[in-house]
């Protein structure tokens, strides 16, 4: 393509429409590693079956729609507390014997997450499922001449929120103190009474909640599938290395990537952009490898 | 002492464990069978090359299938411009996707000593620049396995995508085996078994004998302690480098071999669940030794082959399940059952050698 005639084919608006998309895909970027971010950054843990907990909470939000009859934004909480449970349950039954081996935490974690995605096959299938909401949020709407779906606002909307949420459970609350001193100094913060088997118990539950909460809103974006967790895994985990696995730097890392992966996808096409995308990660960390905002660690 | 330790009868193991391998075809007739036993050899080739990288150099990498897949492609494209002639210049999927002359980067695979250098050098290559751009950022544990599953992912979304090159999603099928010069490989023949089993004992034997060098010494302390080892003045990026990108190669040769045997690459070789399961198999066989890695790959690749159809469903829940139970109670996997094993059988002998410490105790503890 010649210089003249791309820049003739410059459409400011439909580039603008591809900003505005980037900052949906980045909500969905975020969303998706929010859960990651607060594990990772807490206990240090890689988890690999976090996209198996994304999907978990659209089969849990699947179920209750279709067995109980539960309303969609009924769904959305309920699939925080099913999937925060089953998140429970793995960090006493496995996650805990692990927490000063964190190589075999991704490896352990991998194993459940074969293990939920093949358990899942076996009770719902492989057919792909449908997760129904109410007519209003399928339509799109027109903002000038922008046009974007209305549940992609949502999903903006519940990422907001959700983050809002986290901050102040982490700034503003006794809990939140007790999980920053575990972070800084596990050791130290025990000696001052504080239980940090009980922070970590429930920082695990809140992420896998959250990857619950993530489920149910891709269920609606995409059909859910028994393996529709492992493409949002590597996605989750990319923006917890850029951002450094704290809050702040998760979301300006996922706002980063969206809007460069929406703009990459303007100039190319999706899967170049992605590719364009991973390659530029791999030389931000050489350049930056600890990430945008790492926390400020006890050195051993 | 623990006879497992004992470096002697390490490689008396190896040489029997050769040996049997040797003889499988004087033993098997049956020349689909022998192929698919040919084909574990490659999965041997892999389990080996994760061994040396993770085992030895503590490097966990999730990436394995670039590589691997990288050599397979290369591989393919030589055997697939064999089948082309002057009259019929391109290959038939590029037809289909109206391509009129052939791509630039397929024309070296017309040459097939080009083709097959090229499918050796290009991952290898790749595996020096990415290990050294990580290395040398000093990104480590962890991040490094996350970034070889965000490069993994990346590579096959761009195989997938660039169908008129690639084919895509089918992927490419060379119509006709290998030809080297008059030689024609038939997949299904003793020969083409022997060329793996010869490539897997060169490989075995050399990532032995550099695990008992000075070199592997300095990867062994690199995975203990990166930090001390910095401050003893190695050069540890240099080293992690090196290691990483040997075991590319390894996995290389294994992709150039898989072709070799199955006639077909898709970008499934690139897929992360493949990658994985390389991991799964060195795991489960004891990351720590060579042989117990590739006794691994063929457990479970025996394994799913045989028990895969009786359990079908259950397969990936049951090898999940046991990976599990692998790392939570085995951190060095069967391997690490013989070895206790044997030094139980050592102490019980009641031959005290007068040192104090036990065996095991002095070698280093995994999952660090």
């Amino acid at each position: 393509m010649a210089v003249g005639s791309f820049f003739g084919s410059f459409d400011w608006s439909a580039f603008l429409n591809a900003l505005i998309l980037g900052v949906s895909i980045a909500s969905i970027w975020l969303i998706a590693a929010l859960g990651l971010t607060i594990i990772y950054g807490t206990a240090g843990v890689i988890n690999m079956a976090h996209g198996e907990f994304i999907m978990l909470g659209a089969y849990s939000s699947y179920m209750l729609q279709n067995y109980v009859g539960l309303p969609f934004f009924l769904c959305v909480p309920a699939a925080f507390v099913i999937v925060a449970l089953v998140g429970l349950i793995l960090e006493r039954g496995l996650i805990r014997y692990l927490y000063k081996r964190p190589l075999d935490t991704l490896l352990a974690t991998f194993g459940v997450s074969l293990v939920l995605m093949q358990g899942v096959r076996l009770i719902f299938g492989s057919d792909p499922k449908y997760l129904a909401v109410p007519p209003i949020f399928t339509s799109n709407f027109q903002l000038g001449f922008v046009n974007i779906s209305a549940f992609r606002v949502i999903v903006l909307g519940i990422t907001i929120a959700l983050v809002v949420a986290l901050w102040a459970l982490f700034y503003r609350t006794r809990f939140g103190v007790q999980v920053r001193a575990v972070m800084q100094d596990k050791e130290m913060a025990a000696s001052f009474g504080i239980n940090s088997d009980r922070v970590y118990m429930l920082t695990f539950a809140i992420g896998a909640g959250l990857a619950g909460i993530a489920g149910s809103l891709f269920g609606v974006l995409n059909i859910v599938l028994p393996t529709m967790g492992t493409g949002y895994v590597v996605q989750a985990f990319l923006v917890v290395v850029v951002g450094g696995g704290t809050l702040a730097g998760s979301v300006i890392a996922g706002g980063a990537t969206g809007e460069l992966q929406s703009v990459f996808a303007y100039f190319t096409n999706d899967t170049f952009a992605r590719f364009m995308l991973y390659v530029l990660i791999v030389v931000f960390l050489r350049i930056r490898p600890q990430g945008l905002f790492a926390p400020s660690a006890k050195r051993r | 002492m623990n006879i497992y330790h004992n470096v002697k009868a390490q490689w008396l193991a190896y040489a029997a464990f050769f040996a049997v391998l040797a003889l499988v075809p004087v033993l098997v007739s049956d020349s689909f069978l022998l192929n698919q036993f040919a084909t574990y050899g490659v999965f041997g080739l892999l389990a080996l090359s994760i061994s040396l990288c993770w085992g030895f150099g503590g490097i966990l990498n999730l990436g394995q299938g670039i590589p691997f897949g990288l050599g397979a492609y290369g591989m393919a494209m030589t055997m697939q411009m064999q089948s082309q002639d002057a009259s019929n210049p391109l290959p038939p999927f590029m037809l289909n996707n109206s391509l009129d002359h052939l791509p630039m980067f397929w024309e070296p695979f017309r040459n097939t000593t080009l083709g097959i250098v090229l499918s050796l050098i290009v991952p290898t290559l790749f595996c020096a620049i990415f290990g050294g751009l990580m290395f040398r950022a000093r990104v480590s544990g962890p991040f490094f396995a996350i970034m070889t599953l965000a490069m993994l992912s990346a590579w096959y979304t761009l195989i997938l995508d660039v169908q008129p090159y690639t084919n895509g999603a089918n992927g490419i099928t060379p119509p006709s085996p290998l030809k080297l010069g008059e030689i024609v490989v038939d997949p299904y023949s003793p020969a083409a078994y022997w060329t793996v089993l010869v490539l897997l004992l060169v490989a075995t034997v050399t990532a032995k004998l550099m695990t008992l060098s000075r070199f592997g010494l300095v990867v062994q302390a690199v995975r203990g302690d990166a930090e001390r080892v910095r401050f003893l003045g190695y050069n540890v990026a240099g080293y992690e480098t090196l290691v990483y990108t040997i075991s590319g190669f390894i996995a290389a040769v294994a992709g150039c071999c898989w072709v070799m045997l199955t006639q077909y690459v898709s970008p499934a070789q690139f897929d992360t669940t493949f990658s994985l399961s390389m991991v799964i198999w060195a795991g489960i066989g004891g990351r720590l030794s060579l042989l117990g890695a590739i006794v691994g790959a063929f457990l479970i690749q025996g394994a799913q082959s045989y028990l895969g159809d009786t359990f079908l469903n259950t397969w990936l829940l049951v090898l999940g399940g046991f990976f599990i139970l692998v790392v939570r109670f085995l951190p060095k996997g069967l391997a690490g059952l013989v070895e206790s094993a044997l030094g139980k059988l050592s102490s019980r002998r009641g031959r005290d050698d007068g040192n104090g410490v036990a065996a095991s105790r002095l070698v280093p503890q995994p999952g660090e």
